[in-house]
């Protein structure tokens, strides 16, 4: 048998098995002192699941929905420890109490919560690395899809860009941008799966979202840390009775923020200017283009979660059904998850089995945003959208598809299925020993099928004939696409405490592979009948099939050192071996170290005497990481079969061997210093980190153009030949207040600086990308500049009059601009040489920004708890591409450029008289970035616990919340917000964005970003 | 439950044993045949060698063989054609109508690079043919095939650039940034090796009729080269090896010239040597952007036949004597009230185009000729070398031997099925420029004017009166393209004037 199969099947059993022990009872045990007592907040509230432990021990119990406790401990004497996620972890000593009643604090410092930190937890106050955490419920109170989207905003040091295209996956950028062609996503790692892709998680699922910032914390997942890695940990049961909630969202969606195009009057009067040899057809039309292609969407969530258990068993189930619409007309996302997470406690402190496992549905109505778009954007307000039944003939008139006919024409609809999850083992022989085998698998299977309906551009379809827009045949092409990914991790944990030395060590080995496959079909001439799209209704004569596949291994070898002295010394070293099958045997091995040092100077004898601070700690720290998130085999030269020729008019199949590959190639290195300052004041009211970073990356992964006559194919081959650097500071700053009993509040803000930086481009060439029509690559990457900066012309103004142009000379007196006219507008002759051409073209900013910020404000009054959050960024520029992209005179344009172009009636200083395709680039079409949002608001009101009892309610809140509200930025456009190209529909179990970070912020057709208003209830019983 | 502890070592044991043992990150590419599958495989050497021929349908806006991009270069370059379409569309095609381009102009660098993939690819296949198992017949055969195929890409490389570097076999890794492969050879080596590789293939392809259809064949061989020897005044050899394709008795003229160019004549008893075109089921087994780039532009009101470049001049209609059957085989006319294609399909008026003439030999119909809905890979043979071209070419060595008599009988063959009276020799001086004459009209638009003008040192002259700034001892020759230079560190040195 496979392992692969094997440990597939094991998996699947796994799955069955809670139902089997939900049924039996818990045992009983042992007799010793037992200590009773109540947990509760700073609001009086009971707190269920608050992990107790008897210090020095693994004896620990967690805390009953109504926050009571009973616990056994082995001395009178012994010492409490009380924690949970989100609150001042406490010590209690007993000294001979039976009963010990707690008020937990809420820690927004974090500064005492645990984090979780990669095969095990630490204190965030014993972290030597930046890490950043987020609390589950942060999360879920959000109206978004996406946990990534629900972090925007909350951490220093994580840029995250969100598209409103339902279904897809934020960009994250984890201290700036971190490889130019390998991926720059973080890693994902979900209860120990490691993944790219996490939009099958539900959010109201998660516990916490952990991110490791710096490469001394990431360096724990060696070869795939280099972007930074966030961890998702997901919910367990509590032992108590069953408690059972209920959670719903529902609302609606619709653009933040629409471009304004220009009506029949404005076009009519530009193409009067611009192209005068234009015959505009008169259909009376005014047209509107985007108000047909876009709406509003509605969009709802329901979760029902049933969970509990005993010392013996736990439990947590959750069913979850999330519907949301999109704003483009036809599209639409169905989700539908169901979790389960369970822990036996085989034997009492020694043998502890966990499940965790989901699955996820979903079924996407997809739409092809590129056309549609571009479409919507270009098609004339003088062409109708639909008459009696009969399309208006963009394509007649100006050479544009009609969108809307395109999309009525269009059925393309996705199903995925999505199995993951990991089981494992512990077993403790000793109180100091922890051994863990964890199975992990991660499962995808998708459909898709794409029906293309036949129409001609006669006049049964079109209210005039003629134009380009036609389908003689239908089309239907099927895509099937499945793909396995399982990890085996082995680890054992030793944790000792003697006198004032804490040593943790942790080894592991890990084991990965993966393998997936897709089969892609297609023929002509089916029938149009959702019954009939299978391809055999199709002409067989018109048949392709292809497929192919892809597969990796991956080994590692971890190891940890975590060592404290007396709490105040802190010393953390790792080690991660990887080896990897997408590198030559050669370059195979990589080694990963990295190490760290804190100081809690709070600690020292010299600050007990000090009232200003509670806590200060100072560390620094450095690791190495990789990144070898490349495709696979990219170093061995493969041959093109599949080429046609025809002999004795036969087709003939042949080959190619033409790709130059770079054989020595190996991943990509990133090394990085990390120093942080981390504080709490006034009482533990005010806390506070600083951190400054330097990463380098060396060995980048670039594409170096070679010699034509070497030829291969695109002239280019790939290779570590780059280097960058990103550095910068992170301040994240808490203040939290009560004021009375009814009254409390919190205000917090996080600001990053970031600097990227190319260093090195070794064999000396820079990277031209960033295409955009006829104006070519507008984007360089070269030494001394951000990665994907734009390289454009620099528009000085316009010309008034011939007397300026005539005077726009060069030293020889010739002129600069002897083709222009009277509104074009004037270049700068940067290099001097008297002409304008593309070696005048000058760097003009990048989409990366120079800071983002973001600002939580929350508050509690009596039964209302109110949340604001903001976030922004400023310091980066957007190309204005789609503006700059245009293919015919006839294009539309846009309302504000029809106002305030040039016309020698009224003269502009800033818009030309035309826009032209063969207008150059240049930085007319560049745009401020800076944004300042309205992230999310949210009022809600809890039921009062009187009334609650009376109706047998644990908790019944209702609130309103809004993402989006409004967004204050200059950007012309859409969304400031571009997530560079779109989701890739394929490979999803390895899933990137198609992003490339050389051709960020170039707006062409992007989903806009959305803006959100849905009312939530939240009960439970 | 105790015994859940036992699955772990149970897996343990089993993925030691079956998995992460050796091998386990050896995965080879998945779906790809590998470099050292290829020198095993006794198929690979014939598999290869049809990749070479499936490079010439390379077009498109990239790297282009037979593309608009050579369409650019060899006929809108000339006085035969205009560049066409819009005004607007196209710009760097329109430098090279209006003899404005330099280094950076992107269609000079486009045919570079794709020459020289092509060329790569014959290398490859002459890499690995000698290592493959079949007899040494067969492998000569396909040996002379790719040589031929490298032979005929150098030809057009040497006529666009002149001395090019001369890669002839697969550069290693360490030695592919040396001297030798990134400087230019003098355009007398690359003759040479043009001659040497058609000579191989002279000496080992079999007759027409003896191979399929398609492939390569001796008389195509012996016609390359003795048009290459006429391109060094080697009038011996092209008369010899003219010869022997006439006197083999597979070839004649197609008795009506406008069939050539129609599916129906496709590899007809005139064609020569033809790039083969089809239909599969993914509707793309032809040259990109060959046919479509050439075809009907329509302004509005209906659907187009395409891009509408290369339109012939009103210069090339000029040159036609009265009664030649052959000017209306060659150009589409646009009536002001429409005009009727051969296939029946009537183009509704003047206004409704862009153009006022569209070149009938690029022509693709698609209602009587095999058309699958890809229009940017109509399937259109692509006729390179036939008959016709060859008795000119034989009559022009033999009016330099001094055997008028051949010459004339030879060129009057062609004159007759143009329809045109026999012509008479007043000298040799009067019989060339007779020939010349003819091989304009014979080979309109097919992508030989230019290169026989700058041949028979006419192109400064004929191009100035044609109102083109042509200027000598720089024009004949298209100059290195920019980037390429600056990739070699300016070892590839540029061509004169373009500095």
């Amino acid at each position: 048998m496979k392992p692969g199969l094997l440990l597939y099947s094991v998996f699947l059993w796994l799955f069955l098995q809670p139902l089997a022990t939900l049924a039996r009872g818990s045992g009983a045990f042992m007799q010793a002192i037992t200590i009773k007592g109540t947990v509760k907040g700073s609001d009086g509230a009971p707190i269920p699941g608050v992990t107790i432990q008897v210090k020095g021990t693994s004896t620990g119990t967690v805390t009953q929905p109504d926050g009571t406790y009973s616990i056994n401990v082995p001395d009178a004497n012994a010492t409490l420890q009380f924690s949970y996620i989100g609150y001042t972890q406490q010590e209690i000593a007993l000294a001979g109490r039976t009963t010990v009643d707690v008020v937990m604090t809420s820690s927004a410092s974090e500064l005492e919560q645990v984090v979780v930190v990669g095969y095990g937890t630490r204190r965030k106050r014993d972290v030597t690395g930046a890490v950043g955490s987020v609390r589950g419920e942060e999360i879920a109170k959000q109206p978004v899809n996406t946990a990534t989207q629900g972090v925007q905003g909350k951490l220093a040091g994580v840029q995250i860009i969100s598209s409103g295209q339902p279904g897809s996956q934020p960009q994250v950028r984890v201290r700036g941008t971190g490889s130019m062609l390998a991926g720059a996503e973080p890693l994902y790692v979900v209860d120990g799966i490691l993944t790219n892709d996490i939009r099958n998680i539900n959010t109201a699922d998660i516990v916490s979202m952990d991110v490791l910032k710096d490469a001394s914390s990431a360096a724990i997942y060696g070869v795939r840390g280099a972007n930074g890695v966030i961890i998702i940990t997901t919910k367990r049961g509590q032992a108590g009775k069953m408690e059972v909630s209920y959670n719903m969202t529902a609302g609606w969606r619709q653009a933040a923020n629409l471009v304004e195009m220009a009506n029949t009057q404005q076009y009519t009067a530009f193409l009067a200017d611009a192209g005068p040899q234009v015959t505009i057809p008169d259909f009376g039309a005014d047209t509107d283009w985007y108000g047909d292609v876009l709406r509003k969407g509605f969009q709802q969530t329901h979760n029902i979660s049933l969970s509990g258990g005993s010392e013996k068993f736990l439990y947590y189930f959750n069913v979850g059904y999330l519907t949301d619409q999109g704003i483009v007309r036809n599209n639409q996302y169905d989700r539908f998850t169901i979790r389960s997470n369970n822990e036996w406690n085989i034997v009492e402190d020694k043998l502890k089995f966990v499940t965790q496992l989901s699955y996820m549905h979903n079924e996407t109505d997809f739409v092809q945003l590129d056309d549609i778009y571009t479409n919507t954007y270009r098609a004339a307000p003088v062409i109708p959208i639909k008459r009696d039944g009969r399309y208006g003939n963009t394509s007649a008139f100006q050479n544009v598809g009609n969108p809307i006919l395109t999309l009525d024409k269009t059925n393309d609809e996705i199903y995925e299925n999505r199995l993951q999850g990991t089981t494992y083992l512990e077993y403790s022989p000793w109180k100091w020993l922890r051994l863990r085998s964890s199975i992990g698998v991660n499962q995808g299977f998708q459909n898709r099928r794409k029906y293309n309906d036949k129409y001609l551009n006669d006049e049964v379809t079109f209210l005039v004939a003629g134009g380009n827009q036609q389908r003689p045949e239908s089309q239907l092409t099927i895509v099937k696409e499945q793909g396995t990914e399982w990890l085996w991790e082995n680890t054992a944990t030793y944790q000792q405490r003697f006198d004032k030395h804490d040593l943790t060590v942790l080894a592991g080995y890990t084991a990965q592979k993966y393998a997936g496959d897709y089969i892609e079909g297609s023929r002509r001439n089916v029938p149009n009948s959702t019954d009939l799209w299978y391809l055999i209704a199709g002409d067989p004569n018109t048949s392709t099939n292809t497929s192919d596949g892809d597969k990796y291994a991956r080994t590692s070898i971890l190891a940890r050192v975590n060592y404290s002295y007396d709490d105040k010394y802190l010393l953390s070293a790792s080690f991660r071996n990887d080896a990897s099958s997408r590198f030559p045997s050669d370059n195979r091995n990589g080694y990963f170290p990295a190490v760290g040092l804190g100081w809690v100077i709070s600690q020292e004898d010299f600050m007990q005497n000090q009232k200003l601070f509670n806590f200060l700690k100072l560390r620094g720290s450095w690791g190495r990481i990789g990144n070898d998130n490349i495709a696979s085999n990219l170093y061995i030269l493969t041959a093109n079969s599949g080429l046609l020729y025809f002999f004795n008019g036969t087709a003939t199949l042949g080959t190619n061997l033409s790709d130059i590959k770079d054989r020595n190639l190996k991943w990509e290195t990133t090394q990085e210093y990390d120093f942080g300052l981390e504080f709490s004041m006034m009482d533990s009211r005010l806390t506070g980190e600083v951190n400054y970073y330097n990463k380098e990356t060396i060995d980048a992964l670039v594409t170096v153009r070679i010699p034509g006559l070497l030829g291969d194919p695109d002239n280019e081959y790939t290779t570590n030949a780059g280097s960058f650097v990103n550095k910068g500071w992170e301040f994240t700053l808490g203040w939290k207040d009560k004021i009375s009993d009814d009254f409390n509040y919190t205000i917090g803000g996080n600001l990053t600086l970031n600097d990227n930086k190319v260093t090195g481009l070794n064999q000396g060439q820079p990277l031209f990308r960033g295409g955009v029509g006829q104006q070519g690559n507008i984007t360089k990457t070269d030494n001394g500049q951000p990665i994907g900066s734009f390289f454009v012309l620099d528009a000085e103004g316009v010309f008034q009059n011939q007397a300026e142009i005539d005077n726009y000379l060069n030293k020889d007196g010739g002129k600069i601009q002897p083709n222009a006219a009277p509104g074009d507008l004037r270049y700068r002759d940067a290099n001097g040489d008297g002409l304008i051409n593309s070696d005048d073209r000058v760097y003009a900013g990048s989409y990366q920004p120079k800071l983002y910020y973001g600002i939580n404000l929350g508050a509690n009054y009596k039964s209302f708890d109110f949340s604001v959050d903001f976030y922004g960024n400023a310091g980066n520029k957007i190309y204005n591409g789609k503006k700059a992209f245009r293919y015919e005179i006839t294009d539309n344009i846009e309302a504000s450029y029809a106002d305030k172009r040039w016309t020698s009636a009224r003269p502009s200083t800033t818009d030309p008289r035309v826009l032209l395709g063969s207008t150059p680039a240049s930085d007319y079409f560049i745009e401020s970035g800076n944004f300042f949002r309205m992230n999310n608001i949210t009022l809600g009101y809890s039921l009062p616990k009187a009334v609650l009892e009376r109706i047998k309610f644990e908790r019944l809140r209702i609130y309103l919340t809004s993402q989006n509200l409004f967004t204050i930025k200059k950007f012309t456009g859409f969304s400031p917000e571009l997530v560079s190209g779109a989701t890739k529909r394929d490979g999803f179990l390895s899933l990137q964005n198609s992003t490339s970070p050389l051709d960020a912020g170039i707006e062409l057709y992007p989903y806009p970003t959305t803006k959100t208003f849905a009312i939530g209830l939240n009960v439970t019983f | 439950m105790k015994k859940l502890i036992y699955i772990p070592l149970l897996l343990t044991a089993i993925l030691l044993y079956t998995g992460c043992g050796d091998g386990f990150l050896d995965i080879p590419p998945q779906g790809r045949v590998t470099e050292e599958e290829i020198r095993t495989n006794p198929n690979a050497a014939v598999d290869l060698t049809n990749g070479v021929y499936n490079v010439m349908w390379l077009g498109g806006f990239g790297p282009d063989v037979h593309g608009l991009q050579f369409i650019t270069l060899t006929s809108i370059v000339s006085d035969d054609a205009d560049k066409g379409s819009t005004p607007q569309d196209y710009s760097p095609a329109l430098e090279i109508d209006n003899f404005t381009y330099g280094p950076t102009n992107a269609i000079v660098g486009n045919l570079w690079t794709g020459y020289y993939q092509a060329i790569a690819r014959a290398n490859q296949a002459l890499d690995k043919l000698p290592l493959s198992p079949i007899d040494e017949a067969d492998k000569n055969r396909l040996i002379g095939e790719v040589r031929f195929l490298r032979g005929y890409f150098y030809f057009n490389l040497v006529r666009t650039y002149g001395g090019v570097p001369k890669i002839d076999r697969v550069p290693t890794p360490e030695e592919a940034n040396s001297d030798a492969f990134q400087t230019r050879a003098t355009a007398a080596d690359i003759y040479a090796l043009i001659i040497e590789d058609l000579q191989f293939a002279v000496d080992n392809l079999p007759l027409k009729g003896a191979t399929p259809v398609g492939r390569i064949t001796k008389g195509a061989a012996q016609m390359l080269l003795g048009k290459v020897y006429m391109y060094q005044k080697n009038w011996q050899k092209t008369f010899e090896l003219s010869q022997a394709v006439i006197t083999s008795g597979l070839y004649d003229t197609l008795s009506n010239y406008a069939d050539i160019w129609r599916t129906r004549g496709a590899n007809s008893i005139e064609s020569i040597f033809e790039v083969q075109t089809g239909t599969n089921a993914a509707c793309n087994a032809a040259i990109e952007l060959y046919a479509n780039s050439q075809g009907i532009r329509a302004r509005r009101g209906w659907s187009d036949f395409g891009f509408g470049f290369n339109n012939p001049t009103a210069d090339l209609v000029a040159a036609y004597e009265p009664g030649d059957k052959r000017r209306e085989a060659t150009i589409i006319t646009i009536q002001p009230n429409g005009t009727v294609l051969w296939d029946g399909f009537r183009v509704p008026s003047r206004d409704s185009v862009e153009n006022d003439r569209y070149n009938y030999k690029a022509y693709h119909s698609r209602t009587q000729e095999p058309y699958c809905n890809s229009p940017d890979r109509t399937p259109k043979n692509l006729r390179v070398l036939r008959y016709g071209e060859l008795l000119l070419q034989y009559a022009e060595a033999a009016n330099e031997l001094g055997n008028t008599g051949e010459a004339l009988a030879k060129l009057n063959i062609v004159r007759k099925r143009a329809g045109l009276p026999n012509a008479v020799s007043g000298g040799q001086a009067d019989l060339r420029l007779k020939i010349w004459r003819e091989r304009r009209v014979e080979l309109a638009m097919e992508h030989d004017r230019f290169w026989d003008l700058v041949r028979t040192g006419r192109a400064g002259v004929v191009m100035r009166a044609h109102g083109k700034n042509f200027v000598d001892n720089k024009n004949e020759l298209f100059p290195i393209p920019q980037d390429q230079r600056l990739l070699s560190n300016n070892r590839l040195t540029q061509n004169p004037g373009y500095n």
